[in-house]
């Protein structure tokens, strides 16, 4: 599944980033393929989102979460 | 961080892009002078944006010689060593500045400085830029540190950027365990995520913004009216001492009315500016404006625009030239040009003077409704004014031009924190300090010259406005014959034939020459607006004993006769004053920016045409 399909407070893994410039965008704010991301808040109208993984805690459109492959952890 | 090394000010804040443009200083160990230039902040050496290109060019092109420190946030380490490792490996001599060390600490991180300089094989100092410790070490580092050779990774810049990364992900992982002690779990960024709870609740959220808005203009208006009629006063005083002690004649003149009344005409709105920017400077600083952008990005995204692009247009509030630079930041060109198009629609500070003093014409200071003074709603309807005609004109632009660039809203949340005073007061002493000095010179230079101007004119003309004046003293002797007669000379002055030339434009705006003078003479800066009338209604006034607004209320429509300053032609002028582009500052930044004719160009012209025709209809709604 993707990370746009996550609602607020749910958590997943990152497996892959589709968009490469995407990819390296998120890499280099601390967004590591293999770590845990958590949808931390949606925006009050359904965009962007506000997500984290450990430390890091950014905004982003769900069109580029929708780049974003994850498994969701229950 | 470079404040502190160099003794300069320059602006730190809250959220990613305060820094847009490299600055240089120096300073000195052992008779040793060091260069140093701060770049803008940067997640890696794959810039994304305007700022972050200025950086990734200056570090890939400097020289062999030059040492690269890295300041990294010593909270996040593994992210901040991502860049770092990608500097060694362009075989740069690299230094790694750990900073917010004070923070760690409150979390019960810690870590071994040692281990880390070892298994990077560059050295690492431990700061605390807000109390200067460990300043003295990294200096010296800097001047006397061997660089030896280093690589981070084996085959960087490998065809494949993502793998590149991802190894050095591991790498750091493996340098990160060794080297970082956690104790604890991190109370600020939990403290943050709850304070967000709040700051972006879907009512609350929108609510608590206007909240602040509604506060900061009612704070402009009423909070600032002591200490503005304090300066008034005082400059009233230094004008009339001045009148009485230096001798009669031009001298005199030239300073109790060019000067004095010019620069008083602007000192007194120190305190309402200063008030604007403390607002400004404190929100940025806190890590409120991320939350801003986050909320409203999906609205904005209608016009064109980009939710940082909030930033830019908030902070032109306060002056348009900071703003349009800040927009660097924002990814995508389309977005960002208009932004930059249309920032300068928001009133900013040097309209808060021309507003202040017209608004005081049309509404008494004592009106209010309910709660709230009635001056300040009106100076607020002003700036929402302002921004609705922004985002409309955003609007129109983004149909206008074509793009086919991708759009994202890519922003980091920085942790809140509170203001640090001495930033914000260092801050707004430098941006009052350029108000007065910049626009100072430009008023001071402009008085002088209109002082001249309208003091003098066609000897020919003057000479029979003498006589005429003469011949009427003996047959019929009346008070006001002396005012009658240097209003009759300031008209024909060169600064009347100037205004007269273009009256036939602007008269259908209810502007009569007078203002038309001052539509000259603001056109570099709106500001002077305020110089303008108090020199041109001083000239001819002997006693100085009235403010520029108890002239103003005075002053009669040269043609009719009838009052000048009436509701129509005071909102008209407000109107003016608000969509019109009045600043060579912000046309230059514009060009720089943009880097071409064209767009300063089209907003000077879409922006004159636009306060051209909404003055005529709302001269002609209320007259």
């Amino acid at each position: 599944m993707t990370l746009d399909q996550l609602k607020e407070n749910e958590s997943g893994t990152i497996l892959q980033i589709g968009d490469e410039d995407l990819a390296l965008q998120m890499l280099a704010m601390g967004f590591i393929l293999g770590e845990k991301i958590k949808v931390e808040r949606i925006a009050p109208l359904h965009d962007p989102i506000l997500i984290a993984s450990g430390i890091n805690y950014i905004s982003i459109r769900k069109a580029d979460a929708k780049q974003i492959e994850i498994s969701k952890i229950n | 961080m470079f404040n502190v090394l160099t003794g300069l000010n320059q602006k730190v804040g809250n959220f990613p892009g305060v820094t847009v443009d490299k600055k240089s200083g120096f300073f000195n160990v052992k008779n040793e002078k060091v260069n140093i230039i701060d770049l803008p902040g940067t997640y890696s050496l794959t810039p994304n944006s305007e700022d972050e290109r200025v950086t990734k060019d200056c570090v890939c092109n400097a020289d062999v010689e030059d040492i690269i420190v890295v300041v990294a946030d010593a909270t996040n380490l593994k992210r901040n060593l991502l860049l770092l490792t990608q500097i060694i490996d362009q075989g740069k001599k690299t230094i790694l500045v750990l900073n917010m060390m004070d923070l760690l600490q409150k979390n019960n991180h810690e870590i071994k400085i040692q281990k880390l300089e070892l298994l990077l094989g560059i050295p690492v100092v431990a700061i605390n830029a807000r109390i200067g410790k460990g300043l003295d070490e990294l200096k010296y580092k800097i001047v006397n540190h061997k660089f030896k050779p280093t690589k981070f990774i084996d085959q960087p810049f490998s065809s494949n950027v993502i793998d590149e990364t991802m190894l050095r992900y591991n790498k750091i992982n493996q340098i990160v365990n060794e080297c970082l002690i956690v104790n604890g779990e991190d109370k600020s960024s939990i403290l943050t995520r709850k304070i967000d709870n709040i700051i972006t609740h879907k009512i609350y959220g929108y609510l608590i913004f206007l909240a602040l808005l509604f506060v900061m203009f009612q704070a402009i208006f009423s909070w600032s009216a002591y200490p503005m009629e304090l300066i008034e006063n005082g400059f009233m005083l230094l004008g009339n001492s001045l009148s009485n002690l230096l001798p009669e004649g031009m001298i005199n003149d030239l300073i109790v009315n060019g000067i004095i009344a010019g620069l008083g005409g602007i000192f007194v709105f120190i305190p309402q500016i200063t008030m604007l920017f403390a607002f400004i400077i404190a929100l940025e600083d806190t890590g409120y404006m991320a939350r801003v952008s986050f909320l409203m990005d999906r609205i904005l995204r209608n016009f064109g625009l980009n939710g940082k692009s909030i930033i830019p247009l908030l902070s032109s509030t306060a002056c348009a030239v900071p703003a349009i630079m800040g927009a660097r930041t924002i990814t995508n060109y389309k977005e960002r040009l208009i932004t930059i198009m249309v920032s300068p629609l928001i009133s900013c500070s040097a309209r808060i003077p021309v507003y202040s003093l017209l608004i005081a014409l049309v509404v008494p200071k004592e009106s209010s409704f309910w709660l709230f003074n009635m001056q300040g709603i009106l100076m607020m309807g002003l700036y929402l004014i302002g921004f609705i005609t922004a985002l409309l004109a955003a609007w129109v632009m983004k149909s206008l031009i074509v793009s086919k660039e991708k759009s994202s809203f890519i922003l980091e949340m920085p942790i809140y924190r509170m203001p640090r005073w001495k930033n914000v007061g260092f801050q707004i002493f430098g941006k009052v300090r350029v108000f007065l000095f910049d626009a100072g010179k430009i008023i001071v230079a402009i008085s002088i010259v209109l002082w001249g101007l309208s003091s003098y004119g066609p000897s020919e003309t003057y000479a029979k406005i003498d006589a005429k004046y003469t011949e009427l003293a003996k047959t019929n002797p009346t008070d006001n014959l002396e005012s009658m007669k240097s209003a009759e000379k300031l008209e024909s002055s060169y600064a009347g034939m100037i205004g007269k030339t273009i009256e036939p434009v602007i008269r259908p705006l209810g502007f009569d020459w007078k203002i038309g003078i001052a539509l000259v003479t603001s056109f570099a800066a709106r500001e002077v607006f305020v110089g303008t009338m108090a020199t041109l209604y001083s000239v001819g006034d002997e006693d100085n004993t009235s403010t520029i607004r108890e002239k103003m209320l005075l002053a009669k429509n040269s043609r009719t006769g009838e009052l000048l300053y009436t509701k129509a032609t005071t909102y008209s002028l407000l109107i003016f004053y608000a969509f019109a582009m009045q600043c060579m500052a912000t046309l230059a930044v514009v060009y720089r920016e943009t880097n071409s004719v064209k767009w300063p160009l089209i907003q000077l012209v879409y922006m004159g045409a636009l306060a051209y025709f909404s003055s005529l209809i709302v001269y002609s709604i209320f007259s």
